[in-house]
């Protein structure tokens, strides 16, 4: 079955009638029935489908890390980088680079605090803050060679996530969603899971774009109720909150008739998939069905380090972001397509050190946590893990906040690394490699739009062929460019 | 909608494609005489245009350079000077097209073109020897072709064919572009709609049942302008757009970052903006005192308060901030958002490197900054108008009866004081005396401290300051009643003293006076002392712990430090000794917890007076008025002034005055955030990469050079003029960026999309001349928004239909040739106003301090662990308007943040709208939606009197809650599942009594339904509440 055809007609107008006709109804004439799901309903569009070919993953979770995690500190060792530290940058990068601003004669390399590793049977090096992510190196393909077109936050965020530095376009999780519908109608299909401070892109890192906003993230809150208002007011049984269901879809199914605007038709979505969740999500939030082992293996009740001092971008970063990796688990389960887990401090201009080790003591033990879990539940086979931020660090020192030396690296756009496991990704493997300084890519550097279209073929999908009409031009996540890297590919 | 390259600051950034053309041209080849003079635009330009204009020209300024405008390449780039006219050892362009500095290496870079010919090179080092001459016939003038930055002139009106439809000239610039297309425009919309939607855009409210009747059924033919007026007059309609100005104003309750303190009198400005607007200030004026109303000649409060925009930024009070990078953060964001609000120009792409797409340089970005680099933060009072009129008339009933107090005294004071001075000189006068220096006879301290004795019998310790010194001073008299300590400051001590410990302060553990007969042998005896008093004491240290028996307490005299401060012991019985007496005071200062907590300059003086002893003895010209045979006019008054201490009839009538003083009206405490400009401005660098604490090259105050520039009447550029400039008929942007935001407010996008975004990567203007032509109108015709308001309102585009067009579908998805009006979910804090409007729970009142309405009780228990405790507002303050909720910055009110309010970190010209079960969950099951339905349920019962026939009287009620909540009248099929829905809920609720009691809440039972029936309408209200449409404008 060719999808391709079908999307292309899917506009906005085909949308709306379709949901008029269809999800409206069809959606609340199941519910009546009980909980049926509307698996193969083509009315509805969030209904599963299938991509071009055999998907061979199913689900995603995007850990995205924004601010943009140093990759010579994390993934990407350079031992000549160490040994040149405190020195300017080498000759040969002399002769080809120039800089706007710097000047040459202040530009100072400056060598990772990090000790690396190699981990598993492959052996790929990591830095000694990952030790749990490290023992999972023989699941993870490391992409060290990735470069991107953009280099302040908001736009190389947009890169990451829709695929062009601009706002306006549908972010990755409504391209999959759109594509594929979600297996629940009990939960979003994509949801959004943060911790800590917000990103400098915020909701543009999940919108829908010019997709219907059926398809855009919905945010659950890090700290504590993850979904607030889910308990009626007192005094309404389930029964009468599905009468109100009733009532209130009735009339606006009336409005959408005259009106014709699939705004309309998101809303009556929202409410149906409101009512559901008022039933599905406390029973996804509900932890306590989770053995200790698996509390532990996330680390959900860790406790925050001492002086901590909002480093991560709140208070208990630590115990939300495990949190929510277990939540991430819970919901890819329940049928939830994709799942973004946001954590947005890592824009280490001074003070890279003592940040870094904090922030990667976040993130190390539940992300671990989260891909062991998935694996002994036999779902890591189908369930794509994504780890990355948005661009990468300067090998150059730099100075922020009146520290006397340097102590943080500016943003680095050239060349940066991040890891992908699951979801026919083959694993215990490095992809690329940067030169000696870890300043740009010498061996398979990967485009954003390479990943993105290597992640729609996991998902089954031609890249060039999960389009979407806009204003006359057929759009898509990969813009104009992107190849598959086969190589990530098991 | 597209954003900006975002403001943090990019890295190393590569040249990226730096094309170094080396071309030779035949007339330069071979031209080497040395002395001959240089022709730039036939020998220089060329090369520069061949080899350089590529990176440094009007596309391109890398570096911040320009080379193709003399003014710009004379001034040099990011870096410092590119040329020195005359000194060929100065500037960067001779040693970079040498590659004369290894480490700089050679322009133009390798791999990219052929470095100059040695003959080029000597060519410019040439010109610049000799002066660098550019006439002015080769200066390439900085300009744009680029729309927005072109002059704004009112262009003539398009012909149309379909004149009737003509409202407004709005309507034929859009007609025009629509006939061209062949598209028809909607028919206008129902009634019910526009009365609707013009209250929904103006006021942000809906319009009541009976003002929907009223219009339904006004037959006048100008019916319609007339509910325009009747809404513009309201004076929600400033709540309703001032909210939108502060959108883009970054306003917020709090500071924000990790301690996010409260700011209690930011609500001050928000009511400034509300104000401002429902009186129509001129958009100039409203403009200007919010640049610069600091800096207005005779500023008022409100101008200054208007000032108070500067003040909505975010400010850090974490420990260990750098409060000059703070400062930093602040100006750049001031400067970013003067250039969203007024220019539609993302400057701050400008902040780390020269404007990636539009004709702004990094320096020009920091010479604009310069204008707003010297603004002080400062609080004012700033009363409002009521509190001040109220304050005035309080004030002035005091004070007339002050007036009366203050006549008894003087009447006094004339009539009476002169007899009872003399009678008091008759009888009491003996009653003075002087407190009389001591002759000091031995002074010894415990430790190795020395004393020396100052011109004014003061006693200065010097030498070693050992911790707990004792001071023992011995001295004579004949008669001794008490001793007097004078604790003195001197420049000598830190802090000026009076004590010797660090802080100048002093601890004086205990006092003792001892006394034997003089000249004798005997042993001292221990005197009694009876009193103590003293001018001053520390909190905690009075002068009674220096008498009483603990070592551990004592007198000391901080913050008061560095005065003289005076002590007086009295003893219980005078001693008087044939031959005289010899007295001993010890000053013990054991204070053990502190370091060197002893006296530094002291004078011990004693008194023989048998009264009680005062702090100062009669000074010495009252004793000699006294005693003179014959007073002269300056000694009775003297004495007058000294006795009216003494005479209780006149302290009477002074503390009755002071009394009444003291309950005069308090001048209202009501401040506002503004800002003041320093005297002596500072210096603005360039940043380079946007880092604060890596300065480049100092800037101008200027403008930015593609714009006209900003004038000045004084020496130099100031915040003001850049405020008159903005407003200035020369400026080609205010006008365009501001009737384009009011336009997006009413058609869902503006005239130009990217409305924060009029630069060369912004959209371009769906109608270009429909927008030069409101812009010209909205200038001209006094700035007056309400005046563009009713253009807007008043035309047939604004009155269509909404409903989306099939047709139109593929040609005009996004409805940018204006074929229909546009629909949309209204903002956050209407969607709040709608239900409490609704409910009738809505309070009318207008500004006032920000409320706490209540909120999800888990989220209020986690604000309160983030410590900022909601304690949510009682009575008239839980129904205020959403604009009026608190805003914290770090755990903003989760209702507004559901619907996609701002986080009001920076300015925002157009909100996201996004549509989520979260959304629905908010509106269904909050507790505010919650009471807004359980009144507006009770509203239904008890507006429709019951008829006693039931169907009816609920088809009635139906058609009243549509009325109400919808502005319209129920179709019958809508009246028919509504219907079916309550009898539904009334048969669930009629068989659950406590269901019932909760669905109602604490909402009172109306007398003309039954507890299950008003709890069903509770239900339907409910719903109603939760459609589309209600929260819909369309």
């Amino acid at each position: 079955m060719n999808v391709n055809n079908e999307l292309k007609q899917q506009s906005r107008r085909d949308f709306f009638t379709s949901s008029a006709s269809g999800l409206g109804g069809v959606a609340l004439a199941s519910l009546l029935q009980g909980d049926g799901v509307l698996r193969g309903d083509e009315a509805n569009p969030l209904t599963p489908k299938f991509g071009h070919f055999a998907p061979k993953a199913k689900r995603c979770v995007f850990v995205f890390l924004a601010g943009a995690p140093s990759h010579v500190d994390l993934y990407d060792p350079k031992p000549v980088l160490q040994e040149r530290h405190g020195q300017g940058l080498p000759k040969e990068l002399t002769d080809k680079v120039r800089f706007a601003f710097i000047k040459k004669e202040s530009a100072i390399l400056m060598g990772s605090d990090r000790k690396f590793r190699p981990y598993g049977e492959c052996g790929t090096e990591f830095c000694d803050l990952l030790p749990n992510i490290g023992s999972c190196a023989d699941d993870i393909a490391l992409v060290r060679s990735m470069h991107t077109d953009a280099f302040n936050h908001h736009p190389a965020q947009l890169m990451m996530t829709t695929g062009v530095p601009r706002f306006g376009r549908p972010s990755m999780g409504s391209w999959l969603t759109y594509g594929l519908g979600c297996e629940t109608n009990d939960l979003p299909a994509y949801v959004v899971l943060s911790a800590g401070r917000g990103s400098s892109g915020g909701v543009s890192n999940w919108t829908s774009g010019f997709l219907p906003s059926t398809y855009e993230g919905v945010v659950f809150r890090g700290d504590g109720e993850p979904v607030l208002n889910l308990n009626n007011p007192k005094g309404y049984t389930r029964n009468m909150q599905q009468d109100s269901l009733g009532l209130i879809n009735s009339l606006n199914r009336v409005r959408l008739e005259k009106q014709q605007d699939t705004e309309i038709a998101s809303r009556i979505n929202s409410y149906e998939l409101a009512f559901r969740m008022q039933k599905a999500a406390p029973e996804l939030i509900d932890v306590t069905s989770e053995s200790q082992e698996t509390l532990d293996l996330y680390g959900v009740d860790r406790k925050e380090p001492a002086n901590s001092n909002f480093r991560g971008g709140g208070a208990n970063v630590y115990g939300q972001f495990s949190r929510n990796c277990l939540l991430a688990r819970r919901l890819l389960e329940r049928g939830v397509r994709f799942v973004t887990l946001m954590h947005a401090s890592w824009d280490h201009h001074s003070n890279l050190s003592a940040e870094i080790s904090y922030n990667a003591g976040m993130l190390d033990q539940p992300v671990a946590g989260l891909l062991k879990d998935l694996k002994r539940r036999g779902m890591l086979d189908d369930t794509l893990v994504i780890c990355a931020g948005e661009f990468g660090r300067t090998p150059l020192g730099e100075n922020r906040g009146g520290n006397k030396q340097n102590t943080g690296r500016d943003h680095h756009p050239y060349a940066y690394s991040l890891w992908m496991a699951g979801g026919g990704i083959k694993g215990g493997q490095v992809i690329g490699k940067t030169d000696d300084i870890g300043w740009a890519p010498v061996e398979d550097a990967v485009h954003v739009n390479d990943f993105h279209a290597t992640t729609l073929k996991l998902f089954g999908f031609d890249h060039h062929r999960l389009v979407h009409e806009f204003k006359g031009l057929n759009v898509r996540l990969t813009d104009q460019g992107g190849k598959v890297v086969e190589k990530l590919i098991g | 909608m597209r954003k900006p390259i975002s403001l943090k600051n990019p890295s190393l950034y590569l040249i990226p494609v730096c094309v170094w053309l080396t071309v030779l041209t035949g007339s330069i080849r071979g031209q080497e005489e040395q002395g001959q003079k240089i022709d730039f635009a036939k020998n220089i330009q060329p090369i520069l245009r061949a080899s350089c204009y590529s990176c440094h020209g009007q596309d391109a300024q890398e570096g911040g350079l320009r080379l193709d405008n003399r003014a710009r390449a004379l001034v040099g780039g990011d870096n410092g000077k590119a040329i020195v006219p005359g000194d060929v050892d100065k500037g960067l362009l001779l040693t970079l097209i040498k590659g004369a500095d290894e480490d700089l290496g050679r322009m133009p870079p390798e791999g990219e073109g052929t470095p100059l010919t040695e003959n080029q090179i000597a060519l410019i080092e040439n010109w610049i020897a000799q002066g660098a001459s550019w006439p002015d016939s080769a200066d390439i003038a900085i300009a744009s072709n680029h729309w927005s930055f072109q002059t704004l002139e009112q262009p003539e009106l398009p012909p149309v064919k379909q004149q009737d439809w003509i409202k407004t000239p709005i309507d034929q610039f859009v007609l025009a572009r629509l006939e061209k297309k062949g598209i028809t425009p909607s028919a206008r919309a129902s009634r019910s709609t526009l009365i609707r939607r013009v209250y929904l855009d103006l006021l942000g409210l809906l319009p009541s049942a009976q003002e929907v009747e009223e219009y339904l059924n006004d037959q006048r033919i100008d019916a319609y302008q007339q509910m325009v007026d009747r809404a513009l007059k309201s004076p929600h309609y400033g709540e309703r757009w001032g909210r939108h100005w502060l959108d883009l104003a970054r306003y917020a309750d709090s500071d924000g970052y990790e301690k996010d303190r409260a700011r209690p009198h930011a609500w001050r400005y928000r009511d400034w903006v509300i104000n401002s607007l429902n009186a129509d200030m001129p958009f100039d004026q409203f403009t200007i005192a919010q640049i610069a109303g600091d800096m207005l000649p005779e500023a008022s409060v409100s101008d200054r308060v208007a000032s108070g925009f500067h003040r909505n930024t975010l400010h850090n009070t974490e420990g260990g901030t750098d409060r000059e990078e703070d400062r930093v953060k602040k100006t750049v964001d001031r400067t970013n958002t003067f250039g969203t609000v007024w220019l539609g120009l993302t400057v701050g792409c400008a902040q780390c490197h020269s404007h990636k797409y539009d004709p702004i340089s990094h320096r020009e970005y920091y010479q604009l900054y310069s204008f707003f680099n010297s603004i002080n933060e400062q609080d004012v009072s700033a009363p409002t108008l009521a509190e001040s009129a109220s304050y005035e008339a309080q004030k002035k009933q005091h004070d007339q009866a002050h007036e009366k107090l203050v006549a008894a005294r003087v009447k006094y004071e004339a009539e009476q004081l002169p007899a009872a001075l003399e009678k008091w000189l008759e009888v009491d006068a003996n009653l003075v005396y002087q407190w009389r220096p001591m002759d000091v006879t031995a002074i010894q301290g415990k430790h190795a401290a020395t004393f020396k004795t100052l011109e004014d019998g003061s006693i200065l310790v010097e030498g070693e300051n050992v911790r707990s010194d004792i001071y023992t001073i011995d001295g004579r008299a004949q008669k001794l009643t008490g001793i007097r300590l004078e604790v003195l400051p001197d420049d000598r001590l830190p802090q000026k003293g009076p004590g010797r410990a660090e802080n100048g302060n002093f601890v004086l553990t205990d006092v003792k006076i001892l006394a034997r007969k003089a000249d004798s042998e005997d042993e001292f005896q221990p005197l009694n002392i009876g009193s103590a008093l003293a001018d001053f004491s520390q909190s905690n240290w009075e002068i009674a712990k220096a008498i009483n028996e603990d070592l551990a307490d004592g007198w000391a005299v901080s913050p008061e430090i560095g005065k003289r401060h005076v002590a007086v012991f009295q003893l219980e019985e005078p001693i008087a000794l044939e031959g005289g007496v010899e007295f001993r005071v010890i000053l013990n200062q054991q204070y053990e917890t502190g370091t060197t907590h002893n006296l530094g300059r002291f004078r011990l003086s004693h008194a023989d007076f048998d009264g009680v002893l005062a702090l100062e003895g009669t000074p010495a010209e009252v004793l000699e008025a006294i005693q003179v045979e014959t007073r002269n006019e300056q000694q009775t008054n003297t004495l007058l002034s000294y006795y009216k201490q003494l005479d209780e009839a006149y302290q009477q009538l002074v503390s009755a005055e002071k009394e009444h003083a003291d309950k005069a009206p308090a001048t209202p405490g009501t401040k506002a955030q503004s800002v003041v400009e320093l005297a002596t401005p500072r210096e603005a660098h360039i940043h380079l990469r946007g880092n604060f604490l890596t300065k480049g090259e100092k800037v101008e105050t200027k403008g930015l050079d593609v714009l006209p520039g900003v004038a000045t009447k004084g020496d130099s550029l100031t915040r003001l003029d850049l405020a008159h400039w903005t407003v200035s008929p020369d400026n080609p942007l205010t006008a365009r960026v501001t009737v384009n935001r009011v336009w997006q407010r009413y058609f869902g996008r503006g005239i130009v999309e990217t409305s924060d975004d009029f630069g060369v990567q912004g959209a371009e203007p769906t109608h270009p001349l429909l927008l030069d032509w409101l812009a010209v109108d909205f200038r001209d015709n006094g700035w007056s928004l309400k005046k563009l308001h009713r253009i807007i309102l008043n035309s047939s585009v604004y009155q269509q239909a909404s409903a989306h067009r099939k047709e139109l579908a593929e040609t005009d998805p996004e409805n940018e040739l204006l074929a229909r009006q546009y629909r949309s979910r209204v903002e956050a804090e209407i969607i709040r106003d709608l239900a409490l409007d609704a409910s009738g729970l809505f309070v009318e009142t207008v500004g006032g301090p920000s409320v706490r309405p209540p909120q999800p009780a888990e989220y209020s228990a986690l604000t309160y662990a983030n410590s900022a405790k909601w304690q949510t507002s009682e009575g008239d303050n839980r129904y205020r308007r959403g604009m009026y909720t608190f805003f914290q910055r770090t755990s903003p009110y989760p209702m507004l943040m559901t619907f996609d309010a701002p986080d009001s970190n920076v300015c925002i010209a157009k909100r996201s709208r996004s549509n989520t079960p979260l959304q629905a969950l908010t509106i269904w099951n909050d507790v505010v939606f919650t009471e807004c339905a359980q009144n507006l349920g009770r509203r239904i019962v008890t507006e429709v009197e019951a008829s006693g026939k039931v169907e009816n009287d609920i088809q009635r009620r139906i058609y009243h809650a549509f009325l109400t909540c919808l502005a319209r009248r129920p179709t019958r099929h809508e009246m028919t599942i509504v219907s079916k829905f309550y009898q539904t809920q009334l048969e669930q609720l009629s068989k659950d009594d406590q269901g019932a009691k909760e669905v109602l809440g604490e909402s009172p039972m109306p007398e003309a339904a039954s507890l299950a029936e008003t709890a069903s309408w509770v239900a339907v209200a409910r719903a109603l509440l939760n459609t589309d449409e209600f929260i819909t404008k369309e």
